[in-house]
């Protein structure tokens, strides 16, 4: 099951949750990013590209006058972490369409856990390689599973990488440190 | 019902016949924009003249649009186009500031520009239209269009009707063409200034339009 993917090359998301509701969600904000970038040659703000998802989250309330009105809200949290010129930023959106910036955020089945951990092991001064080892950590911790390479996607966001999805070899990488 | 057809000349030979109507939308106001750019500064100026055939219909009309700060757009051809695509482009700039919390960048605009253009592909926008800035390293550029969105960016560029006149001189002077023993160098405030008034009275001295 993939979680974990690419909305455009500055953008990334993971979904929690139904996940063929989050296809549909996603391709809004994969399409919204390329209108952006064939109407105004830029990338779209992170922001912005939250705005339009949200803007189809909050469709189910609408009355049926054009017809196209949705029998129920989409039954998807989802994480946008992307690069702007305002810097890397990390949103979260519920089935409302309720979005808010955050430093830290878990979502699923094993979020309250992991918030709490998230708390305490959080600081804005860490680095790269300091955050992917605290997310692995506290995701072994929650995981009903035990955690392998197998069964976790890991995915980072840099200024010179943009969106990377790590190898097989890399998750392995971190996960001995972590043991 | 139908129309009575005659030929004044021929009164007798008058019949009934459907008579075909022409009305075409559009009209040449005339004007021509200018617009030369360099490593921090961009300059365009237009005439001020709008007529209609050989008639004037005002000597004082302002064919500079200013966007955003740091954009401005130079419009010649249809008036009543120029004056629809102005008001549209500044919604949507608005639009554009509301819902990103920024205001539109040279090249973002001139972007949408295009776009817009395209979307009337099958009953244009008869403008000959040029936008300038300051992109986002402070360089000058100019963006030049055809009435259907084909945008090109380039250092100088000539447009409306003296445009066939006044690109060659541009090309010759700015673009320093097919000149021996110049030295590449880029052109100064000062000097793209004095140019630009030069190419306007060399407009003037032969079209009638500008």
């Amino acid at each position: 099951i993939e979680k974990i993917v690419e909305v455009d090359k500055h953008i990334g998301c993971a979904v929690s949750g139904l996940m063929a509701d989050s296809r549909t969600m996603i391709d809004r904000a994969r399409v919204e990013c390329q209108n952006h970038w064939f109407v105004y040659n830029e990338s779209m703000g992170v922001e912005s590209c939250a705005q339009a998802v949200s803007n189809l989250a909050i469709q189910f309330g609408d009355s049926d006058d054009d017809g196209a009105a949705m029998s129920r809200p989409f039954g998807v949290a989802i994480l946008f972490a992307g690069i702007d010129e305002k810097g890397p930023q990390l949103y979260h959106m519920d089935p409302s369409g309720t979005f808010v910036e955050f430093d830290a955020k878990a979502i699923g089945s094993g979020s309250e856990g992991a918030q709490q951990s998230l708390q305490e092991m959080y600081h804005r001064s860490m680095t790269l390689s300091e955050a992917t080892t605290a997310a692995l950590t506290i995701l072994k911790q929650v995981m009903e599973e035990k955690l392998n390479s197998s069964n976790v996607e890991v995915m980072t966001m840099t200024p010179d990488k943009l969106f990377h999805m790590f190898t097989k070899e890399q998750v392995e990488e971190v996960i001995t440190t972590i043991t | 019902m139908m129309a009575s057809v005659a030929n004044p000349s021929f009164p007798d030979y008058s019949t009934q016949a459907p008579k075909q109507h022409m009305f075409s939308p559009y009209a040449d106001n005339g004007g021509s924009v200018v617009a030369i750019g360099g490593d921090d500064f961009v300059i365009i100026g237009a005439d001020t003249r709008l007529s209609t055939g050989f008639s004037i219909y005002t000597r004082e009309q302002n064919k500079l649009f200013q966007l955003t700060e740091k954009t401005v757009l130079g419009c010649a051809g249809c008036w009543c186009d120029t004056l629809t695509l102005t008001r549209i482009l500044q919604a949507r700039l608005q639009m554009y500031v509301q819902e990103h919390n920024k205001t539109m960048s040279t090249t973002a605009a001139a972007q949408m520009l295009s776009t817009m253009l395209y979307y009337k592909r099958f009953f244009p926008y008869y403008i000959s239209n040029i936008l300038v800035g300051l992109d986002a390293d402070g360089k000058g550029c100019v963006y030049s269009y055809d009435p259907i969105g084909h945008c090109e960016r380039a250092t100088y560029r000539a447009g409306g009707s003296a445009g066939a006149l006044l690109q060659p001189l541009l090309d010759n002077q700015i673009g320093l063409k097919n000149m021996l023993n110049v030295k590449n160098k880029t052109i100064s405030l000062e000097r793209a200034l004095a140019v630009l008034k030069d190419v306007f009275i060399s407009a003037a001295e032969r079209d009638i339009y500008t």
